[in-house]
């Protein structure tokens, strides 16, 4: 009688609530509910427990893995940083050497200039005495010659005369 | 008495809606609350998901990935993975709207509210709401396939014999009524057979159909967004069939 009641009253009406608790399924809903409830958080929570340990070990390794390569990345710096000093010094030492060559090979050259001078006019000066006693060599041996061709040509007796009579001037004398 | 009275009471209401008249149309107003429900739900749980954003996903946050996961999952394997992102949307918000759409229609109990005439339920247990979405399925397949192919995706009709035309188009009309009618059949089908064991036997009895319900609405949503995204990646598909039997040819 009541739900005829109730029904009548709807055909007029707007919205409404059904206070019927069988016919809504009420009790039915609940229970469908609890059962998915429970069964859906074993099952959702396993894999949604799974799916974060997979996420955080993945990102643990990506970090693990950044952490590496930025370790590896300084010490990779820090040979590059002692290679270049090295290559500073080797560079530094090699200039050094280098000035201390160059000055070494001047001075010996210079040694061997003055050393080749000396010994260029070492040789002027014995080349000049030997010209120049060559030269007196062969004027005297031209004066021997005049004197000898002079005296080779004789003396006339005019001549003879003279001098033996100068000669005996001077002896009277 | 008991016997004239229990008609009345207890009779099941099939095709009678509370319409609201907007302009010349006269539309289900039953189907549109629920539907307003539904995306209400999801844009709430979307953006409390994504509110608070972790980089080791907890709680809620990591429920939701796990759906999107789920969502493109399907897009991936039907569409492939060339083109699947920038169909995971459209894939995933029909998968979720049905799924939604199917559960809180079974999981709520809606008969709490006298509506005037017709009763709230699940929105894809009006088949508005479901041709809607296989239309929209339709529209979205034909834009893949003008997209990626151009006009050239007319020979696909052709591609065999030209014997088969005819086939291929009655499957473009085929493809949007069975994917509308199959949701709508299996999703009203459910509320009725639920809603005659809760008139026979009120208690207990129905529960095992409610929750092989909750298990064909689950499978209901995951069919129709799987035939979605393996319509659109079908016609998407043929360039590279297309190519292969040119160069045989």
């Amino acid at each position: 009688m009541n739900f005829l009641l109730l029904a009548t009253a709807e055909e007029s009406g707007a919205i409404a609530l059904n206070p019927d608790i069988l016919e809504t399924n009420l009790i039915n809903l609940l229970i469908v509910l609890v059962i998915l409830f429970y069964a859906g958080r074993s099952f959702l929570g396993k894999v949604l427990t799974q799916r974060r340990a997979a996420i955080e070990s993945a990102i643990q390794e990506a970090t693990q893995r950044q952490q590496r390569a930025a370790e590896a990345l300084a010490d990779e710096q820090k040979k590059l940083a002692e290679t270049q000093r090295e290559c500073d010094r080797l560079r530094q030492q090699a200039e050094a050497d280098a000035q201390k060559a160059r000055e070494t090979i001047l001075a010996g050259i210079a040694a061997d200039i003055e050393k080749l001078k000396a010994a260029a006019n070492l040789e002027i000066a014995t080349e000049q005495e030997r010209v120049l006693t060559q030269l007196r060599q062969q004027v005297a041996e031209k004066a021997l010659a005049e004197v000898r061709a002079y005296f080779a040509r004789g003396l006339s007796d005019d001549q003879a005369r003279t001098l033996i009579d100068r000669s005996i001037a001077l002896l009277s004398q | 008495m008991m016997l004239a009275s229990f008609p009345t009471m207890a009779a099941l209401e099939v095709g009678k809606h509370f319409y609201w008249q907007l302009g010349n149309l006269e539309v289900h107003g039953q189907v549109l609350i629920v539907s307003w429900i539904v995306i209400g739900v999801l844009v709430v749980a979307s953006a409390i998901a994504s509110r608070n954003l972790q980089t080791v996903p907890g709680g809620f946050q990591n429920f939701m990935e796990y759906a999107l996961e789920f969502i493109q999952g399907i897009a991936k394997d039907q569409i492939g993975v060339k083109h699947y992102r920038e169909w995971v949307p459209f894939v995933g918000s029909l998968f979720l709207f049905i799924f939604v759409s199917n559960w809180l229609g079974a999981l709520v109990p809606w008969k709490l509210v006298k509506l005037p005439e017709g009763e709230l339920a699940a929105p894809t247990s009006d088949v508005n709401t479901t041709i809607a979405l296989a239309l929209l399925v339709s529209l979205a397949y034909f834009y893949a396939g003008f997209k990626e192919r151009g006009l050239g995706y007319f020979s696909k009709y052709v591609q065999g014999s030209p014997f088969l035309l005819p086939l291929w188009v009655i499957e473009d009309f085929t493809k949007p009524l069975s994917l509308s009618f199959r949701l709508f059949g299996n999703i009203l089908a459910d509320e009725l057979v639920v809603g005659v064991f809760v008139l026979l036997v009120p208690l207990v009895v129905p529960l095992p159909v409610m929750i092989l319900g909750l298990f064909t609405s689950a499978i209901q949503a995951l069919i129709f967004s799987t035939l979605a995204a393996s319509y659109i990646g079908e016609a998407m598909e043929g360039h590279g069939e297309e190519e292969h039997s040119d160069h045989h040819g």
